[in-house]
């Protein structure tokens, strides 16, 4: 399933989509950013509540499909602009990162 | 990370890389703070490259875009409500002082402090990896101290015994070890 199409169905907020057409393949949920930046797969969608400009670089290196920040987590601007330059997607939900992971489960 | 020897190991590379010839790695703990000193005379960095180095897509390293070490670094100490700064001169701006010194500061009761882990193995670590570097790496915590400073290893060893040599790993491996078994008592 895209990246897109999954955001749609599990009402996920947008904060910047510009790789729409990536394939979520799996789920990844850490928060220890060098032990995810080696663990998570590309295709992943990566369940977080880090929220520092980090994590798009951490999200670039693995290739994950998306970030989804978890629990309503928010993002500066800043972050935002760099994940649109890197090419990271990123979404927030208001969901636990089980709830989320569960939830994505079903659909792919 | 999930311990900050394994911080000071990847930012102890950066001096390596800037070709220093003696790092400073001074760790001042107190029962409430610990701060984490490394000090290098290699290349240096310009002023561009000092206010972009906690920019994770701001790298020296050729292979890939992304250098997180000194992210990583200011992230541990930033969540413990520590602080982070570094400094430093090129060789153009001070030809007799040139270097980086970079500094991160932690409080030890936050629950997001990292432990400090396995220091030892990190100091053995880097001495294998750059033997000829003057590596001087003290420890304190209060009235202790620990210190291991390779110049003194080396002048007393002469130049026939190297110092990446495994008699020589294992003693300062003991010795340190030793050291540490009476530390935080």
């Amino acid at each position: 399933m895209t990246v897109k199409s999954l955001a749609e169905k599990l009402n996920l907020e947008t904060v910047c989509c510009p790789c729409p057409e990536k394939e979520v393949s799996g789920v990844y949920i850490g928060d220890l950013l060098s032990w995810v930046m080696g663990r998570a797969k590309a295709g992943d969608a990566w369940l977080t509540i880090m929220s520092n400009v980090n994590i798009v670089a951490v999200a670039a290196l693995a290739d994950t499909a998306a970030v989804i920040l978890t629990e309503g987590v928010t993002v500066d601007e800043n972050i935002t602009a760099t994940a649109l330059a890197k090419g990271v997607n990123i979404f927030t939900s208001r969901n636990p990162a089980y709830e989320t992971a569960v939830d994505i489960s079903k659909l792919i | 990370m999930k311990e900050l020897s394994l911080n000071i190991l990847d930012i102890a590379g950066n001096s390596v890389k800037a070709g220093a010839t003696k790092v400073g790695i001074t760790i001042t703990e107190t029962d409430e703070t610990l701060s984490l000193v490394f000090r290098d005379n290699g290349c240096g960095m310009t002023k561009e490259q000092v206010e972009n180095v906690t920019d994770p897509f701001f790298t020296t390293r050729t292979t890939r875009n992304v250098g997180l070490g000194i992210p990583f670094l200011k992230l541990a100490a930033e969540q413990t409500g520590g602080s982070f700064s570094i400094e430093s001169a090129t060789k153009e701006e001070n030809p007799g002082n040139h270097g980086t010194t970079t500094t991160a500061f932690f409080y030890k009761n936050n629950i997001d402090f990292t432990p400090l882990g396995d220091v030892i193995s990190t100091v053995t670590t880097l001495i294998m990896g750059s033997p000829g570097i003057d590596w001087v790496f003290t420890h304190t915590y209060g009235e202790k101290e620990t210190r291991i400073d390779t110049s003194e290893i080396r002048a007393v060893l002469g130049d026939d015994v190297p110092l990446d040599s495994y008699e020589v790993i294992e003693w300062i491996k003991s010795s340190l070890e030793e050291e540490y078994d009476s530390f935080y008592k």
